[in-house]
């Protein structure tokens, strides 16, 4: 209680009294005819569903980071390569475009033929190196799958979320108007299908639990234990 | 292995379809169709000559355990090779795929060198 609230309580006396015993009273009550409606459970479940949401935000926005960064990375590694092949040829272009507008001695026409040969064996490399780099940018696209299937858990949990608090809010908002609305918003919540847990998880945000493969290597020797 | 067989990608995110069907061209395969869950690809394989499926498990309509089940139950399509490409990492996904009739097991995310890898060992062990 606040000073200010122990003061007024003092000065009204015996009313004051009365009052705290009336709250709570009536917190008791509250509490108990929650418990009574099974209100409690719907609050709590509510609320564990919680962190299992943090987790899952997190998930997905540690996926998407390492995915920007393969993606990035790519792109560094990729452009420099693009850009040896480009000055390479403009400078040999230029070469061979001043030799035939001048021909000038063997030796030095020859030195441009060996230097034409040898970027001309080089173009392969930097090509598929490039082609490397394009097909890691692709491959750090599959955040999106993985991430999308982790909202879509998400999605179903804040649902579930909505439901159960609507039923709390339900019980102790009086007949009329606003409950009827509150009752239409949650049939249509609940009217979309939830999926049963089982064998179908989506992806392990957390690759720590026992029963959990957190690698291909891990699938392989699993298989080959079991004679696949 | 003959690259110009008919692979079907079945997958319930298109980004998945096309990483899968890019890759697939990269080892040399370039005859891929897709379909988006379970019951789609039933209705594509029933039609249509596939040689071999790569499919994803958590799908809307029918999941890819279920349709390999239906695939390994119809007498025209049993022999059919498939090759599970999901995020179901749980040690009883694994059992289950392997107990249903799968021919291969990859977890996502996956790597370019992993798929070319499952590839060789299944058309080894069906000696193509």
């Amino acid at each position: 209680m606040s000073g200010e609230a122990r003061q007024v309580a003092a000065h009204e006396g015996a009313h004051g009294d009365d009052l705290v015993v009336r709250i709570g009273q009536l917190t008791r009550m509250l509490r108990d005819s929650m418990r009574e409606l099974g209100l409690d459970k719907e609050v709590e479940k509510a609320a564990e569903a919680i962190p299992d949401a943090r987790a899952r935000l997190n998930y997905v926005a540690s996926m998407t980071e390492q995915a920007a960064d393969r993606a990035l990375n790519a792109v560094d590694r990729a452009q420099p390569l693009q850009t040896e092949i480009e000055t390479r040829a403009e400078s040999l272009d230029k070469q061979w475009q001043t030799w035939f507008e001048n021909p000038m001695e063997l030796d030095q026409a020859r030195q441009l033929v060996n230097d034409t040969r040898g970027y001309l064996a080089a173009v392969p490399e930097m090509a598929r190196d490039t082609s490397k780099e394009l097909l890691e940018i692709m491959m750090a696209q599959d955040f999106q799958d993985l991430t999308g299937q982790v909202i879509k858990k998400m999605m179903a949990v804040i649902l579930e979320v909505e439901n159960q608090l609507l039923q709390v809010l339900l019980e102790s908002v009086p007949d009329g108007e606003e409950r009827d609305a509150m009752k239409r918003r949650m049939e249509s919540a609940g009217s979309a299908t939830r999926q049963e847990a089982g064998l179908v998880n989506g992806p392990q945000i957390n690759a720590e639990g026992e029963d959990i493969v957190s690698n291909q290597d891990q699938v392989d020797s699993l298989l080959d234990e079991l004679g696949f | 292995m003959d690259k110009g067989m008919s692979i079907l990608v079945v997958d319930d995110f298109p980004t998945m379809r096309r990483i899968v069907r890019s890759l697939l061209k990269e080892l040399g395969f370039t005859n891929v169709e897709e379909a988006e869950d379970g019951q789609e690809a039933l209705g594509k394989l029933k039609g249509g000559d596939f040689e071999f499926v790569v499919s994803d498990w958590n799908m809307p309509n029918l999941d890819g355990l279920e349709m390999l089940k239906q695939i390994r139950a119809d007498d025209a399509m049993k022999a059919l090779p498939v090759l599970m490409v999901t995020a179901e990492a749980k040690k009883e996904n694994i059992v289950a795929a392997a107990q249903a009739g799968a021919n291969g097991y990859i977890v996502k995310p996956f790597t370019a060198a992993t798929l070319e890898e499952k590839l060789n060992k299944i058309f080894e062990k069906l000696g193509k």
